[in-house]
């Protein structure tokens, strides 16, 4: 490729880019509709999916508002499980279900918060993990209600109804347009709530929070405000989870899981909004990839993200933002 | 050193108020009675075993609080160097056949490469923000624990207890593991020399200045930087040994830190990061709990460390012995 | 010097405070009356208990012993960000903004702080009086160029104008300023405390400095602090003559 060439490729590249940050919320939903076509297979694409929108949820308070959560698996688990349970053992309308699982979260994560937030920084890390292992050993030994160690099955949502029309669940390519629907729902609401001044303070906050104090601003009471919201979002993407896998493994509550949030939301680029569902796509195709070829892809994604936060830790798409915006 | 004795006494006198203010009404005194129907002698024999499972907490607890003290890094890696410490001293008995030599050689080969890790991984990340280097550690257990694997396979590997430590001895209340009271023994004798190397030596003093106040250090010349990778071993050197010593209870499988882990943490939120005495109270306060608790009511045992936290998250929230400051 | 001074009415009290960190007595018994219009100076070499002392006054932390009063009402323990909706306003004295935010921004976030804290739904790009307002203080303060800048790219001097706009955003009462001109080259200082004598003329501000001579010409009233206490209170005159002042600040410059 000769210079002139290069550059061009890379001036359009910028172009793009700078496009595709000014219309966020339009360009990651047309990114997801063209989604199923390019991967593939479609159980790829529902996880990049709803894994995507679990890291928005958790990128609300880590690369937003700048608290680094361990603890977000809770609010994905009860999502999955309140939803699961309706669904299961209450045959409630999946709507209702869907619903019922973001505001059961909503719920978990205003006590988490409320025991959490008067702790800072790295202390705040430590004890989301504790207080959401709290919520996985719950989980865990209410055997009754949840199945336990086996995880909830059953949650079988196969046709739904909408405005009259009957969409069969059973086919993928269905299902991942009804749920993208609700993804794409969210992540407006998430993009209304950046654009707000409840957004600015957030931004404020993750800045330098004794500034913001001083100016008037109630930071303890505006961060659990925002960690009951990113727990919502966690916890539809955790409904929408169950739905998809017609069960509810225990494995979605558990410290593994809160772990996913943060490896997707820093090897996609924290703080951006594009940047979660790259960072979704890229820890579930790298886990892909590698189980063809070694049963240690553990071993490979742990160096990865080492790799990152050493050298990149504006994770790839917020590495690419950079390299545009100089 | 006063000024922590003072607030424990204080939670004392509380704790004896508040049984004092219990009510006098039938119905309260039901679950005491669930406690008076078990014998004195099984209540004594089950805090010994809190003890001892506490111990291995203590040791956890008092080298995660130490690296944050001093480093102000959250050692999320912490529960994987205890599996190193487990795996470590398989090796070293496989090879040698001697358990003394592991107590020796884990916490050298395991501080080794905690020194490693702080000098290569960690250094880099220090003007960056409080965040990076605890995501360095998170990401660090990933790659420790799946090398584990590689390196050792998958299955558990059994560790024996010495025979000279097995069998029970009787303590007068009872007969006890002998190797568990070699345990809280052990613990002892580590946590007082620790606590004598830094109160009493002229580098522990350095370590105890950081901690305070880095740029004092720095400005009478000690190189801050190598304190810290000291310190860093140290930490991790303490979380080797723990694995090793809690290794012939339990299976070594790679995934033995995880729980750990969380364990440790509740521990040092409880006792308050970046103290001492906060983490040996704490860790034989979570271990007494626990193993009380599994007494009375079995399936509610880990909730009993979880409840521990809230109730410190919420009266407390900077620990037991924790200065308030820490949460800035 | 204040024009409309209401002499005798007093805005804040501090009445035997006193601060304690961890054994180190960093101030004790430490009373006195900021008045109304007043712009008051406390000074004292370093060590003094000045940064303690101001930080106590605007909510950082509260004091070990003693009260604060403000307007008549007990403030003392009060949390920081209850105090700019009490009236008061504070720069801080290492450079406190945020840095990856423009200056219009980082005012427009003060201001928006008095109006509305919890909006998640109204696009703020809409709400465009408080931008307004922002580029009215950032004009006051002479950083009406720089506006579109980042924080953490305008020069030293301007991040200590925009932390006074900033401060001014909440429309303050009482305006507490902890070494407004540190790090300050001669020029920038020189309009910084035009800046100030400027401002005190609508309200009441209290300014830390450790520079003498910078506040004699322009204070109403200053107020010396050595060693935790109270050493000296008065008007610039008489603190000049005070003997025990000039022995304190023997070998002092500034």
């Amino acid at each position: 490729m000769s210079d002139i060439g290069i550059r061009v490729f890379g001036n359009q590249l910028a172009i793009t880019i700078r496009v595709v940050a000014r219309h966020r919320v339009a360009a990651v939903i047309a990114t997801l509709v063209l989604l199923p076509w390019v991967v593939p297979y479609e159980a790829l694409s529902v996880n990049i999916l709803l894994f995507g929108l679990y890291a928005v949820g958790f990128n609300l308070v880590y690369g937003y508002t700048g608290l680094l959560s361990f603890g977000h698996a809770a609010f994905f688990g009860v999502g999955a499980y309140a939803c699961g349970i309706a669904v299961a053992t209450f045959d409630v309308n999946w709507l209702l279900a869907i619903a019922l699982g973001t505001i059961v979260a909503g719920f978990v994560a205003m006590i988490m918060g409320g025991l959490a937030i008067r702790t800072r920084g790295i202390y705040f890390a430590m004890v989301t993990l504790a207080l959401a292992q709290c919520v996985y050993y719950i989980l865990y030994q209410w055997t009754d209600l949840t199945g336990g160690e086996n995880g909830l099955r059953g949650v079988s949502v196969q046709a739904v109804n909408i405005l009259g029309l009957e969409l069969n669940l059973l086919d993928p390519m269905t299902k991942y347009y009804v749920m993208l629907v609700f993804v794409a729902l969210a992540l407006w609401i998430f993009s209304r709530i950046l654009e707000s001044p409840f957004g600015a303070v957030l931004e404020a906050i993750r800045e330098n929070e004794k500034r913001a104090r001083a100016c008037g601003y109630d930071t303890l009471r505006t961060k659990w405000l925002a960690f009951v919201l990113s727990g919502m979002f966690c916890g539809l993407a955790g409904a929408l989870y169950a739905i998809h896998l017609s069960i509810v493994p225990i494995e979605t509550a558990n410290y593994t899981m809160s772990g996913q949030a943060v490896m997707m939301a820093l090897l996609g680029g924290m703080g951006t909004f594009f940047g979660p569902f790259i960072g979704a796509a890229a820890y579930l195709l790298l886990e892909d990839v590698l189980t063809l070829w070694t049963e240690h892809w553990q071993f490979f994604v742990g160096a990865l993200f080492v790799f990152f936060v050493l050298f990149f830790p504006r994770g790839i798409w917020g590495s690419l933002l950079h390299w545009v915006q100089r | 050193m006063f000024h922590s004795g003072l607030q424990l006494l204080c939670g004392l006198v509380f704790g004896g108020e508040l049984l004092h203010t219990w009510p006098k009404n039938a119905l309260a005194w039901e679950p005491i009675l669930a406690f008076v129907d078990i014998p004195l002698q099984l209540w004594a024999l089950q805090i010994f075993t809190g003890l001892a499972l506490g111990s291995v907490l203590v040791l956890l607890a008092v080298g995660l609080s130490l690296i944050f003290g001093m480093l102000a890094v959250v050692n999320f890696a912490h529960g994987a160097f205890y599996t190193v410490g487990a795996f470590a001293g398989v090796f070293v008995f496989g090879l040698t056949g001697n358990f003394w030599l592991g107590l020796v050689a884990v916490p050298l080969i395991v501080g080794t490469i905690g020194l490693a890790v702080e000098r290569v991984l960690l250094r880099p990340l220090y003007g960056r923000g409080v965040d990076y280097p605890l995501l360095l550690t998170f990401g660090l257990s990933y790659v420790v624990v799946d090398a584990i694997r590689m390196i050792f396979g998958k299955v558990g590997l059994p560790l024996s207890a010495p025979a000279v430590l097995q069998g029970a001895v009787n303590i007068g209340i009872g007969y006890f593991p002998l190797y568990r009271l070699f345990l809280i023994g052990a613990m002892v004798l580590i946590v007082s020399g620790l606590w004598l190397f830094l109160e009493k030596t002229s580098y522990g003093l350095i370590i105890r200045a950081g901690a305070r106040d880095p740029e004092i250090v720095r400005v009478l010349g000690i190189d801050v930087s190598r304190v810290w990778m000291v310190v860093f071993g140290i930490g991790t050197g303490a979380a080797g040994i723990a694995g090793f010593l809690s290794a012939p209870m339990q299976s070594v499988i790679p995934e033995m830190g995880i729980p750990v882990l969380v364990q440790a943490f509740v521990v040092t939120v409880v006792g308050g990061m970046g103290s001492l005495p906060g983490a040996v109270v704490a860790g034989l306060l979570v271990g007494v709990a626990t193993s009380i608790t599994v007494m009375i009511a079995p399936q509610l045992a880990d909730a009993a460390m979880f409840g521990l936290m809230a109730i410190v998250l919420l009266l407390r929230p900077q620990g037991l012995f924790g200065h308030r400051g820490l949460m800035e | 010097m204040s024009g409309d001074a209401i002499l005798g009415e007093t805005v804040l009290s501090a009445n035997g405070v006193g601060m304690k960190f961890d054994g180190f007595r960093a101030l004790a018994n430490v009373t006195l009356d900021i008045r109304k219009g007043d712009l008051t100076a406390i000074i004292g070499p370093n060590g003094a208990g000045k940064s303690t002392f101001f930080n106590i006054l605007s909510g950082a932390f509260p004091p070990s012993e003693g009260r604060i009063v403000f307007e008549g009402r007990d403030i003392t323990g009060r949390r920081q960000h209850e105090f700019a909706r009490l009236g008061i306003a504070k720069s801080f004295q290492i450079t406190n903004v945020f840095p990856q935010l423009t200056a219009t921004e980082n005012v427009r976030i003060a201001v928006q702080a008095m109006k509305i804290r919890y909006d998640i739904w109204t696009p703020r790009c809409r709400l465009t009086e408080y931008v307004a307002k922002a580029v009215e203080l950032l004009n006051l303060v002479g950083l009406h160029r720089n506006r579109e800048r980042r924080a953490e790219n305008l020069a030293h001097g301007e991040q200590r104008a925009l932390e006074i706009a900033m401060a001014l955003a909440s429309d303050p009462r009482l305006l507490l300023l902890d070494e407004p001109t540190a790090g300050m080259s001669p020029e920038e200082t020189m309009m910084m405390m035009n800046l100030i004598t400027k401002l005190a003329e609508d309200r009441t501000v209290v300014l830390v400095e450790h520079k003498m001579k910078l506040v004699m010409g322009i204070s109403d009233r200053i107020i010396v602090l050595h060693h935790g206490e109270l050493l000296a209170d008065g008007a610039p005159g008489d603190i000049r003559a005070n003997d025990e002042v000039r022995r304190v600040y023997l070998g002092q410059t500034g």
